[in-house]
């Protein structure tokens, strides 16, 4: 999968730990690991979009679509305080659901 | 009589991220949809797709997210493997002169940049030879396996590879952890063992061979099927005994459409003439215009 904008904030290696722990097939891993890396990505659009006006919306999407990083995170900064603080935030809640979820599921 | 799934773990993680994952997407589109469907961007779904694996559209539990981006590169590319069939040979051997001069043109008029089979006077013993999927490498002092993954699907992918036990030819990729950088993460990932010890002449100039090679930019194309990757060498290898004539890390070889069956093929390997460090490591697509 390719590097999203945000990767360098988000620290999955915890997760992929636990999951190796457990007792999966390649294509149950693949399968399991696509719902995470998507789930992520909603959570962290949702919370960059939730702090951008409609038009600015509009230019954020269109630096996404060109996948220039450095683009996105200078018009970023200047429209949003504490972004990268935000995302960290809005990939660590949804992170420690998921650690919850692999704790129950060594128990089954 | 109690029935018992084989996989409880699975189960129970698929059914609750799998509707985690729907609760996530309709709160996306409640939020955003109104003020984002007006969008001149093709549209919103195209965007997600291109930039997030999509697994509400898997068939239960295949392996759509991990094959598609090898079909990508597949599908751009097939012209390239349909100019390259007449010119490969049958057997798996060196080039000669002609045939290496002919696939230089293709390879080079195709990709936009040039593809040299010599550079300062240093060649390899072949360019065209069998691949075989290598381990991931050590990249700094405390690396691990699981450090490698940028995302969980790259784990998925690309983590039963492991990790090999010993430290590339050329050492570590970074000196430390905090000194790691960007271009030392591609460097492993998009890495290249490559028979140095066979180049004529390296046994007299080892020193000047080695520092010739150590991260040389290189092309790899699997002549199949026109897939095609940039990479670095960042090892030495294999041993001659082998029976292959390069190895490429986990995402080199899936790159190049070989990560699965045997972990190996047929393909052909150039340096690139790159004095600027200007051509990005990782798959790369013919030029439309080629």
């Amino acid at each position: 999968m390719k590097q999203q904008f945000y990767t360098h904030l988000i620290e999955i290696e915890s997760i992929i730990i636990e999951l190796d722990k457990l007792d999966l097939s390649q294509e149950q891993k693949i399968h399991l690991t696509g719902l995470i890396d998507s789930s992520l990505h909603h959570t962290i659009l949702d919370a960059v979009l939730s702090e951008l006006s409609d038009s600015d919306k509009r230019v954020f999407l269109n630096n996404l679509k060109e996948d220039d990083h450095s683009k996105i995170w200078k018009f970023l900064n200047e429209k949003v305080d504490n972004i990268e603080e935000k995302i960290k935030k809005t990939a660590d809640d949804l992170k420690s659901e998921i650690h919850q979820d692999l704790k129950e599921a060594k128990q089954r | 009589m109690k029935f018992t799934s084989k996989t409880p773990h699975y189960e129970y993680l698929k059914n609750k991220w799998t509707l985690r994952h729907r609760a996530i997407q309709n709160k996306f589109w409640e939020k955003h949809g109104q003020s984002l469907k007006h969008l001149a961007l093709g549209s919103l779904g195209g965007l997600m797709l291109l930039s997030s694996p999509s697994p509400q559209q898997l068939p239960s539990h295949e392996f759509k997210v991990s094959r598609d981006d090898i079909l990508k590169g597949y599908d751009q590319n097939v012209l390239l493997a349909q100019a390259l069939s007449d010119k490969i040979p049958k057997e798996v051997r060196p080039l000669d002169s002609q045939e290496e001069r002919d696939i230089i043109n293709i390879l080079s008029r195709n990709f936009g940049f040039r593809v040299k089979s010599e550079i300062d006077n240093i060649r390899l013993n072949r360019n065209y030879g069998l691949i075989g999927g290598e381990q991931h490498l050590y990249r700094y002092p405390g690396d691990n396996l699981y450090a490698h993954a940028d995302t969980s699907s790259d784990f998925a992918k690309y983590g039963d590879a492991g990790i090999a036990p010993g430290l590339g030819a050329w050492g570590y990729f970074a000196p430390s952890k905090q000194e790691f950088s960007e271009i030392d993460k591609m460097r492993e990932r998009y890495y290249l063992a490559v028979q140095t010890f066979l180049a004529p002449g390296f046994a007299e100039n080892f020193g000047k061979f080695r520092d010739f090679f150590k991260f040389r930019k290189m092309l790899v194309v699997n002549p199949s099927t026109g897939q095609a990757v940039v990479a670095t060498v960042g090892d030495a290898g294999p041993a001659d005994w082998t029976g292959k004539h390069l190895g490429g890390s986990p995402e080199v070889m899936d790159a190049l459409g070989l990560a699965t069956g045997p972990r190996k093929g047929p393909v052909l390997y150039f340096f690139i003439d790159d004095p600027e460090d200007k051509i990005p490591l990782g798959p790369v697509k013919v030029k439309e215009e080629a």
